[in-house]
């Protein structure tokens, strides 16, 4: 059974339309839609529904505010042109800006307490919102590793898992509107200090609407006794997600953190702007993995998600360490550029990224590696596969300030091709102000290698299998970044999201 | 309201020249730049294309007053046609080697039908799609003078113009290689305090052109050159540029190579130091198959100068088997000096190999060890190290005569830096 | 002539001690060795005679005819007459063989205030004693050791030594990366510079270039000192026994 065998037909859909789109995808798996009576903010933006929103998570005065001045200064601002995407215009008012299950309405208490249906969402997912062992799919290993899950459905929290757990290491892993309510100090002290409101005009927004998303904080000495992870799932039509995700790491801590995003297959694309903010403190380290599968649209073109997102870390401690894992396949369209602010002596920023663009996707991606401290360190290596009409670019910034003593940063960057019509680009910016700091680029472009195709194919595999097999290799400097619970997941990926990539 | 400062930037600036009179082709020529540099203005700071380098000194009405006082001839001793363009006088001398048509801009704008016509502002316009090259359309509707240069065959010397006196010249020259044609040019000279040079190059199928062109080793002087060139099938382009010191030097390279085998070479060597600001930038087009090209960009800086790269490979859609190559290289001799760089690449074709490296940092302190271990000063130690590092760039020179010839030109204005 | 007193070494960025007190003098006319196994400190003892960057003398003192090493920049050192032939030579694209000796030898002739060499007598000089080394034209007319074999670098370091006319020699592991025939001209020529004039110390890890290089003095050394010197039988000894046995009998 594949799992387009249980898209529910709704009404007024009929059963043609349905088997056309079986016959047409099949390859996303996630693209089914959940049922459930949803309840919503009305539609479009305005001071109104910023304060609605702000009201309906219960936030003190100080936040409305915060959100109100954002939204200000957003109406203020233009829509980036620069990134090598084109969409049709957004209109920003005809978009849901908040959604809930209705049955969410009364917090649960606990997961017992949560909406069976949303709970079998996430278990159709691959991520069962029990406390067990590991994510479904991996074969446990001989240590029992935990993970940790917050689920995000549309624009609210559903549940957290593993919470006494972690507390007991004094770990705070919760929704980010519950950590508004109950840990205000820290998320004042933190919130908008990494990704300031009026960084762009995606984060801008996302500061003015943002509904849920994740808190994470890892008191002082503390090794994360668990993965934590995130799971965003979209599912109502016409909605925006704006999740806002902090981690706070202090001194000497550690944690792995890992995201993963799903959403219907629907005709009409829909908006999803995140901000991620990373706080790190000397000597901690943080390593932030995702993979993104957000419903890509059809072969031509028609519907997916419109990613764009701002993610920046601040390794504002000597010695601090942050790691970058993204795995981008899915989404019409991607905005993202996953940043490191090297401000503390001896900190380190990396990296790590495949991104697959097939159909009619298309992805501008990369990163920004900062570099403020002395004998600071980044790595980039950057994986870009084009196939079908899809375009694929990395762009990214290394800039070694003027005090940045004896900094070195590496970057590589490959774009393969798969296609004659698919396009493949590289935009690096690099800026160097001292010299005692090395910067090296390094970038090719080709196709997919013949003779490595021939090979695999005359050991019996056929075209498509030959294809991710080589592109699995392609990536593999990246995929070994992953944490192990997402490698497989990463791999199988690659492969669905290259289906009928040849031929 | 506010006015916009790049239109009164651009009014200020335009309200100061003269469209030289005419009624023929070229004047047209001449209002069809001045409409589309209207439509686009001169450049700001915050503008994309600019980003690394303050346009600042090539907008402004009047130049700067310093003004170069260089005046040996850097290709002393190379046999050579050479012809010099003096301020506004520029006189033909004889003994022009065979196969070639040379005669001037004010010239060819007396006739009704020339050759020129097809070439004046056409490969201008076309290089400034999709990025506008303002200072280019200025050129195409001011230049006060040019040379017009046709190549029937393959010339045996090379051609030398060499540009002097001046405030603030505006040439432009067309160059035209017919098929299975070929030809050196060497560009040199001071050209006033500040000058805008557009190029513009035409190279038939299986024709050759050969450019090498030297810049220095004068201090005061801004330059902005373009250089405009459109490839057939089976040429070969090579472009190579020596720039020492100069306040403000904004090279930029347009190449499209349209017919299959074709290449292209473009490569700089550039030093200098205090308030040098030295900016590369190229444009390689691949619009046919099995081409070839190669960017090979060296830059040496200190005491707080700045080198700026922008190179981009296009492949278009269909230009199949491309090879495309760039390197963009910087030496920061102290920590004062600073390197910008933007390599692109943007590719609509599978089958292809194309790749650019950059890097950035100080001398390898363990070549500076090895030199002084065996007696040499640190100061000569750190001049051959800046030779050896400049020398991947030269070597794009294919003569080997002219190569050495700018290898020592190079070594000696190295040590007077 | 080369004398070395309790110097004690470390590297300059972290707190690591190199050299714990080495005590070692080669008088003119004679060949010393220094053996010993691999970090014992015997690299980093010709670095800092050179004047190699990354290192701290914290105590001790270098003398070559009672001037003081120290304290001089590396060209100064190799003015006063001290080469080092390196166990690595290192490339330097785009600088002919020849512009780079021709440089060397006139900057150190200007700095002893001699005159500059002319021309005729470089190319008269470089020619005869490149070809002692079996070093053909093309070679010296390549860049400074790119696409040079390990024994063409090797042979290449004797050239120089031979053109700088040092009169203390230092040779870092020239035997490393070398085959039989290259060991014996790279020797040869090393012991046509032998004179009474002239010292050396020979770093060597193997006793083999030993054989082709005869030393006066052996000096065995390990954990940042010299333990043991003696005659050549002491070479042998460690040829036959390895460096444990000796180590031993020097604790």
């Amino acid at each position: 059974m594949t799992a387009l065998d249980d898209i529910r037909v709704k009404e007024g859909v009929d059963a043609e339309t349905v088997d056309a789109v079986k016959a047409l995808s099949g390859t996303y798996k996630h693209g089914w839609n959940t049922e459930i009576e949803m309840e919503y903010a009305p539609k479009g933006l305005s001071e109104d529904i910023v304060r609605l929103i702000s009201a309906k998570n219960e936030e003190p005065e100080w936040m409305t505010d915060w959100r109100l001045e954002a939204y200000r200064r957003w109406l203020t601002l233009k829509e980036p042109k620069w990134a090598m995407v084109e969409y049709p215009a957004i209109d920003f008012q005809d978009q849901y800006y908040y959604a809930r299950p209705a049955s969410m309405a009364v917090k649960p208490k606990s997961l017992d307490e949560v909406d069976p249906k949303l709970l079998e969402t996430y278990k159709k997912l691959g991520i069962p919102l029990k406390e067990q062992a590991i994510l479904a799919g991996v074969e446990p290993g001989p240590e029992d590793r935990k993970v940790a899950v917050d689920a995000v459905f549309d624009s609210v929290s559903v549940g957290t898992t593993f919470r006494k757990e972690l507390a007991k290491a004094g770990v705070i892993f919760c929704s980010i509107s519950e950590a508004i309510r109950e840990h205000p100090e820290l998320v004042r002290k933190y919130l908008g200090t990494v990704v300031p409101q009026s960084d762009n005009y995606y984060a801008t927004l996302n500061s003015a609407v943002f509904s849920d998303g994740s808190f994470v904080y890892i008191p002082k000495g503390v090794r994360c006794p668990m993965e934590l992870s995130t799971y965003f799932r979209i599912n109502a039509e016409n909605t925006g997600q704006f999740e806002r995700t902090l981690i706070i790491a202090e001194e000497g801590s550690h944690v792995s953190y890992l995201e993963g995003c799903t959403a219907p297959q629907r005709d009409i694309a829909q908006l999803h702007a995140a901000v991620v903010e990373i706080v790190i403190l000397d000597d901690a380290e943080v390593k932030y993995s995702t993979v993104q599968n957000w419903y890509p649209g059809d072969e031509n073109g028609k519907g997916g998600i419109y990613n764009f997102v701002t993610k920046r870390a601040d390794c504002r401690g000597a010695r601090s360490k942050v790691m970058w894992t993204q795995v981008e396949t899915g989404s019409a369209v991607t905005w993202k550029y996953p940043s490191c602010i090297l401000r503390g002596d001896d900190s380190q920023g990396e990296f790590y990224s495949i991104a697959i663009a097939n159909n009619m996707q298309q992805a501008d991606t990369g990163t920004k590696m900062i570099h403020l401290g002395k004998n600071t360190r980044s790595r980039i290596v950057s994986k870009g596969i084009s196939a079908g009409r899809a375009q694929n670019t990395y762009r990214g910034l290394v800039s070694m300030h003027p005090k940045a003593k004896n900094s070195r940063n590496y970057t590589q960057c490959d774009s393969l091709l798969i296609g004659s019509h698919c396009g493949a680009h590289t935009v690096p910016y690099i800026e160097v102000r001292n010299n005692s700091s090395r910067v090296e680029h390094e970038a090719t472009t080709s196709k997919v290698d013949d003779d490595q195709l021939f090979y695999c194919r005359s050991r019996g595999m056929d075209e498509e299998e030959a294809v991710a097999l080589v592109v699995n290799g392609f990536c593999k400097e990246v995929l070994q970044a992953l944490p192990m619970e997402f490698a497989m997941e990463a791999q199988q990926l690659v492969a669905i999201s290259l289906e009928g990539s040849v031929g | 309201m506010v006015a916009d400062p790049r239109t009164t930037a651009t009014d200020e600036r335009l309200d100061a020249l003269t469209l030289p009179a005419g009624n023929g082709w070229l004047h047209a020529a001449r209002k069809d730049a001045l409409g589309r540099l209207r439509a686009v203005g001169l450049p700001v700071r915050r503008d994309e294309y600019w980003r690394f380098t303050n346009p600042a000194p090539l907008v402004r009405v009047a130049p700067a007053p310093d003004a170069p006082t260089q005046t040996d001839d850097p290709f002393d001793g190379v046999d050579a046609y050479v012809i010099t363009i003096d301020g506004d006088r520029l006189d033909l001398p004889d003994g022009a080697p065979d196969g070639l048509e040379i005669t001037t801009l004010s010239k060819v704008a007396e006739a009704d039908i020339h050759w020129v016509r097809d070439l004046y502002g056409k490969l201008e316009a076309a290089g400034s799609r999709p990025v506008s090259r303002p200072f280019a359309m200025l050129n195409t509707a001011f230049a006060t003078g040019g040379l017009a240069i046709r190549v029937m065959a393959k010339v045996s010397r090379p051609i030398h113009i060499r540009t002097i006196g001046g405030t603030d010249p505006i040439l432009h020259h067309v160059v035209k290689v017919d098929a299975d044609a070929a030809v050196t040019i060497l560009e040199s000279g001071t050209a006033g305090a500040r000058s805008n040079i557009v190029t513009e190059v035409d190279v038939a199928d299986r024709a050759a052109f050969d450019h090498i062109r030297v810049q220095g080793p004068d201090h005061a002087r801004h330059v902005n050159t373009h250089l405009f060139a459109r490839l057939g099938t089976g040429s070969a382009f090579k472009s190579f540029t020596l720039s020492a010191n100069g306040q403000f030097t904004r090279n930029e390279a347009v190449i499209e190579l349209t017919g299959d085998d074709a290449t292209a070479h473009v490569a700089g060597a550039a030093f200098g130091r205090d308030d040098l600001h030295h900016d590369d930038t190229v444009f390689v087009i691949h619009d046919a198959c099995d081409c070839e090209s190669r960017q090979v960009f060296k830059k040496v800086l200190r005491d707080g100068a700045t080198g700026v790269f922008q190179g981009k490979i296009l492949v278009k859609e269909g230009a199949q088997k491309t090879d495309g190559y760039q390197i963009s290289q910087a030496l920061l001799l102290d920590d004062d000096s600073v390197f910008l760089a933007k390599p692109e690449l943007e590719i609509y074709a599978d089958d292809v190999a194309c790749s650019h490296g950059s890097t950035t940092g100080a001398i390898d302190e363990t070549a500076l060890f090895y030199l002084r271990s065996r007696g040499v000063s640190k100061r000569v130690a750190t001049d051959l190290l800046v030779l050896s590092f400049l020398t991947e760039a030269v070597d794009e020179i294919a003569d080997d005569g002219l190569r050495d010839h700018v290898g020592g030109l190079m070594a000696d204005w190295l040590s007077r830096d | 002539m080369l004398k070395i007193e309790n110097l004690h070494v470390k590297l300059e960025e972290e707190d690591k001690q190199i050299l714990k007190g080495v005590d070692l003098t080669v008088e003119a006319g004679k060949v010393h060795a220094i053996m010993g196994p691999n970090g014992s400190g015997k690299s980093t003892l010709s670095y800092v005679l050179s004047g190699r960057g990354g290192y701290e003398v914290t105590e001790g003192s270098a003398t070559l005819d009672g001037i003081d090493l120290l304290g001089m920049e590396p060209e100064e050192r190799a003015a006063a007459g001290l080469f080092l032939a390196f166990q690595y030579p290192v490339e330097i694209p785009g600088v002919g063989n020849m512009t780079f000796l021709r440089t060397a030898v006139n900057a150190q002739r200007k700095a002893r205030g001699e005159e500059e060499l002319s021309s005729t007598d470089f190319l008269k000089t470089i020619r005869a004693k490149a070809k002692d080394l079996n070093i053909d034209a093309d070679m010296l007319k390549r860049p400074v050791n790119v696409g040079f074999s390990g024994g063409e670098k090797k042979r290449n370091e004797i050239l120089q030594m031979a053109m700088l006319e040092p009169r203390m020699c230092i040779l870092d592991e020239t035997d490393s990366g070398l085959d039989v025939d290259a060991m014996r001209l790279v020797s040869d020529g090393v012991n046509a510079l032998r004179d009474a004039g002239r010292g050396f110390l020979v770093i060597t890890h193997y006793q083999r270039l030993l054989d082709h290089i005869r030393p006066d003095v052996v000096h065995i050394m390990a954990d940042g000192r010299i333990v043991k010197s003696g005659g050549p039988e002491l070479a042998l000894e460690v040829e036959r026994n390895g460096y444990a046995d000796i180590l031993e009998g020097a604790a």
